[in-house]
């Protein structure tokens, strides 16, 4: 186990750094720079931001500088953008906003969504199992960027119960609208897996066993068949998760919160390149992490894996 | 799925959308006179959205309007804007005097000036202020607006003096073939009585060494990078002779035309008369740093722990992409004035999502141009709607290098084919324009006019030039000839630009019968696919203005070639010279006309409208006004708490009301 868990993080490093040549070498294809605007600047002065940004060297010089810079010192340099601060302090300003909402919203639709699943899976093809997927299909089909204002426009802007936007910390109202917003797809998608591996778990020997044994229906649901029942919906939290950590765009935007996603787009567009280049590789490594937990989750919770 | 639940969720689609469309009616619809909630802040602080996330708390750094604003929160000048028309008024200086070219100008600062943190501020910070603005090092992209002062374009540019070791002498510009007459900035001091002498100040002119020095004839400067300057020599002998066995000076901060006369006196010596540089002033490059927060702390010196300011308001904590928040700074030379506690920057840059905010009353005022164009009918006649003037134009850029747009009559009847009245109709909020600066903005600015909607003009302009319309049988237009595939009309990725795109496209469908391809690209791509000319055709263009005068819209084809037409005509350039050279401000003003009617001659561009600013404030902020630029010196705004006194409506921009309002 322990073997396999070193050899995975060893081809991990690899693999960010050829993430952070592809995103270097993509951002520069960009067309525009950093300091381009609605009037052309004069050469002189183009010049002179070149010249301070060290944008004159050639590529090989400044891509060692990068490279340098981070292997060494984990540094990803300074925004080019945001004069002054460096992009590891924005990463670890941003970072807990998008990953606190995004856990926070993991959670809800955690909560929510497999008892949802459990009990259509029980109530297999009764009225109560099609209106819940029924219900899952509208919250997967519905993008968060509708559901958002929809959400915005009755409880903001029509009851005045709840801000519209922007961010308070996550002990304020401002938090539920965006976490209710995240959350619905997720809440789908993890009712439909929970119904779908409770449905194979429900027909398998070793249920029909701990029946046969004579345990209570709690039992057999919850100790037994749950715990086989959840398998898709682990392998599918690794990937969700480290989306949700490292921000979702859409929803930071609408709401207007101080997250990672707010950054990366803006830093795309702006064509930020340390921050793009930092952004990135912070996402990279977050997916491959989660993609390692989850692996080793499947170890702990099902007795037929196992990892040489 | 059964069939049934198949129903089942059609219906429920049907009814969350029949739900979220009632809603929306009922919530934008609501019979009331003000848009949302009117309820003052409980305490002294007010909240604005002023765009996206600050770049730089560092005055010069950061070109746009978001952050103009915040630092005119944070940071004084030698002049202030008027909150009103935004002409320039006292604030540092107290006075100043202007000699008769416009060319050089003395400050008088008040006293009284500090820094947050007490220091006293005089002359000297001005100058180092100045200098760092232009230095090359900060590589500032709003440099070029400091370019009027004497050697600063020099300096900016990294270039060189010329010094005859043997004499000590520099060589001088005139000796090179440069016959542009000097200002009297330039000419010695004892031959000219260059100031108009007032009451207050018979003989306002203290004399230095420095002061002769620019006012001695302008000098021969060179490129500073052995390349360039290397070419330049070779392609003229004479110079390359008289440059030979020279000594080549670096230009320095210390040589531009600033200078502390005294503790209190700033004099400012520039390289041409410029009737409108002291508008210029209040601008962002020229607001007061710290030298010694600069020095200490490098670029990190805005950063929250070590910021020093000198504005009404003083930095208290900012939050990226949260909340910038600013307090009253005691330290304020006109501390009795500032009436807020504190200012609430909230940067955010979606336009429905800070109308929300401003709908339930969770902020005070907005941007401008934050109420989307559908919203309109609604907003427009709330009462806490900001109708006003607004200093920018919307126009189109035509790439001018490649057929068929080369041909000027081409180029016209592209612009008489446009019906601008009916565009400004549709638009409800922009007025149509025809020539290149926005119209009623400079009051006494003799505007030229250009060629109004004409399609019959335009479908023979186009035969003349080889391309014949015809009409078909159904009353429509074809022009066959005309080689459409080439041309296309690009534009960033926005909402308006498109309704704008294709609002043209069909106008030049219906009257010239040729239907031009459009595309849209992201908005830092299609900035430099417009700057390298990669484009066949149009595209959108739009400037506001960053000074009070018509020139910072004719520059735009003066220096170092223009955003993407490849249009550069000497005769203009010259034109312009000769009308910022001239002194008396009505004739000056008629020659900027006769150069804007050139430009609009020639059609490299096609005017499109004049927009008007449109934001909401709630009723009871008081003292900010829907001025042209949508710029506001906060000292003056004020939460009003007395329901009597609140605005409903528009406040008037007419200076007979009290300015100050004191």
């Amino acid at each position: 186990m322990l073997r396999f868990i070193i050899k995975r993080l060893l081809v991990t490093i690899p693999t960010i750094l050829v993430v952070i040549t592809i995103t270097w070498g993509l951002i520069r294809l960009a067309p525009g720079n950093f300091y381009s605007g609605e009037k052309r600047l004069p050469p002189a002065i183009e010049k002179n931001i070149r010249e301070k940004y060290g944008l004159d060297k050639p590529w090989y010089q400044q891509y060692g500088k990068t490279m340098w810079g981070i292997i060494r010192h984990l540094d990803f340099g300074t925004s080019l953008k945001y004069q002054g601060k460096s992009v590891n302090t924005i990463i670890a300003t941003s970072l807990p906003v998008s990953a606190g909402v995004g856990i926070l919203a993991y959670l809800l639709a955690l909560l929510v969504g497999i008892p949802i699943g459990s009990f259509a899976a029980l109530k297999q093809n009764t009225r109560w199992d099609y209106s819940s997927m029924a219900l899952t299909m509208l919250g997967i089909s519905l993008p968060n960027f509708v559901l958002g204002p929809i959400l915005v426009l009755f409880f903001s802007l029509t009851l005045y119960w709840l801000p519209p936007s922007r961010w308070n910390g996550f002990f304020s109202l401002n938090i539920i609208l965006p976490v209710l917003t995240l959350s619905a797809v997720y809440m789908s998608y993890i009712a439909r897996l929970t119904r779908a591996g409770m449905l194979e778990v429900l027909r398998s020997d070793y249920i029909r066993t701990a029946r046969a044994k004579g345990l209570s229906e709690k039992d057999v649901v919850v100790r037994h068949a749950l715990r086989g029942g959840l398998m898709p919906v682990i392998s599918y939290t690794g990937p969700a998760l480290a989306f949700l950590l490292t921000g979702t765009v859409v929803v930071e935007k609408i709401f207007a919160l101080p997250g990672l996603g707010n950054y990366f787009i803006q830093a795309s567009l702006n064509r930020d390149e340390p921050l793009v280049i930092g952004i990135v590789a912070f996402i990279a490594i977050t997916l491959l992490l989660a993609n390692l937990l989850v692996d080793i989750a499947y170890a702990f919770l099902d007795p037929r894996v196992r990892y040489q | 799925m059964s069939k049934t639940t198949w129903k089942r969720l059609v219906a429920l689609c049907v009814l969350a959308s029949l739900l979220a469309f009632s809603l929306s009616c009922a919530s934008l619809s609501q019979s009331g006179d003000y848009f949302g909630k009117n309820q003052p802040p409980a305490k002294n602080i007010f909240r604005y959205v002023t765009g996206d996330e600050p770049q730089s708390l560092d005055p010069p750094i950061s070109l746009g309007q978001p952050e103009a604003r915040i630092y005119m929160a944070l940071y004084d000048g030698l002049v202030e804007y008027n909150p009103k028309d935004l002409s320039p008024m006292p604030s540092l200086a107290e006075r100043w005097d202007i000699n008769n070219d416009s060319s050089e100008f003395t400050f008088h600062l008040r006293q009284n000036g500090r820094f947050s943190n007490g220091d006293p501020i005089d002359a000297n910070d001005f100058v180092y202020t100045f200098r760092r603005a232009v230095s090359p090092e900060l590589a500032s992209g709003n440099a070029y607006l400091a370019y009027y002062i004497k050697y600063a374009q020099q300096y900016n540019e990294k270039k060189v003096f010329v010094r005859d070791p043997a004499t000590n002498q520099f060589l001088l510009a005139k000796d090179f073939g440069d016959d542009t007459p000097e200002p009297l900035s330039s000419q010695p001091v004892a031959e000219t009585n260059e100031y108009s002498p007032t009451q207050a100040e018979p003989k306002p002119d203290a004399d230095s060494e420095f002061h002769h020095l620019m006012h001695s004839p302008q000098r021969l400067t060179l490129p500073g990078s052995e390349k360039a300057r290397n070419k330049l020599l070779d392609s003229n002998a004479q110079l390359k002779a008289a440059v030979a066995g020279k000594e080549l000076v670096s230009i320095k901060g210390e040589d531009i035309g600033i200078e502390a006369v005294d503790k209190y006196v700033v004099r400012i010596s520039l390289a041409q008369p410029g009737p409108f540089f002291l508008g210029l002033l209040a601008h962002q490059l020229f607001r007061l740093v710290h030298r010694k927060t600069v020095e200490t702390y490098g670029e990190q010196w805005t950063d929250p722990k070590h910021i020093v300011t000198c504005g009404p308001f003083k930095l208290k904590t900012w939050e990226p992409y949260n909340k910038l928040v600013v307090e009253r700074d005691p330290m304020f030379w006109d501390a009795a004035t500032v009436k807020l506690d504190e200012i609430h920057f909230y940067p955010m840059a979606d336009n429905p999502s800070i109308m929300n905010l401003y709908k339930v009353g969770d902020i005070d005022a907005v941007l401008n141009h934050t109420v989307p164009n559908a919203w309109l009918d609604v907003v427009r006649n709330k009462k806490d709607y900001m109708d006003g003037k607004e200093a920018g134009i919307d126009y189109l850029q035509i790439n001018v290098t490649q057929p068929p747009m080369n041909d000027v009559r081409v180029r016209k009847a592209f612009n008489y084919a446009i019906d601008k009245n009916a565009w400004a109709t549709f638009k409800q909020i922009v007025k149509p324009l025809t020539a290149f600066t926005p119209e009623g903005i400079f009051p006494d600015y003799p505007q030229p006019k250009g060629d109004e909607f004409n399609p019959e003009r335009a479908r023979q302009l186009l035969g003349e030039a080889g391309f014949p319309v015809t009409k078909n049988a159904d009353g429509s237009f074809s022009c066959p000839k005309f080689p459409v595939k080439d041309l296309e009309y690009i534009y960033n990725t926005q909402e308006s630009n498109k309704t704008m795109a294709e609002w043209m496209q069909a106008q030049w469908k219906q009257n010239l019968g040729i239907t031009i391809g459009l595309r849209n690209m992201e908005s830092k791509t299609f900035l430099a696919v417009r700057t390298k000319l990669d484009y066949k055709g149009f595209s959108r263009g739009g400037w506001s203005a960053d000074y009070m005068d018509p020139f910072t819209f004719l520059s735009l084809f003066y220096t170092g070639g223009d955003s993407g037409t490849g249009w550069q005509d000497p005769n203009y350039i010259k034109m312009l010279d000769v009308a910022n050279r001239t002194l008396d401000q009505k004739k000056r003003y008629e020659l900027l006309a006769q150069a804007e009617k050139y430009l609009i001659d020639a059609q490299p561009v096609i005017p499109i409208d004049t927009p008007s600013v449109n934001w909401v404030k709630k009723p009871y902020v008081k003292g900010m006004y829907p001025n042209p630029g949508t710029l506001f010196p906060w000292k003056f705004v004020y939460i009003e708490r007395d329901q009597a006194k609140w605005d409903s409506g528009t406040p008037s921009l007419q200076q007979q009301t009290q300015v100050a309002e004191r």
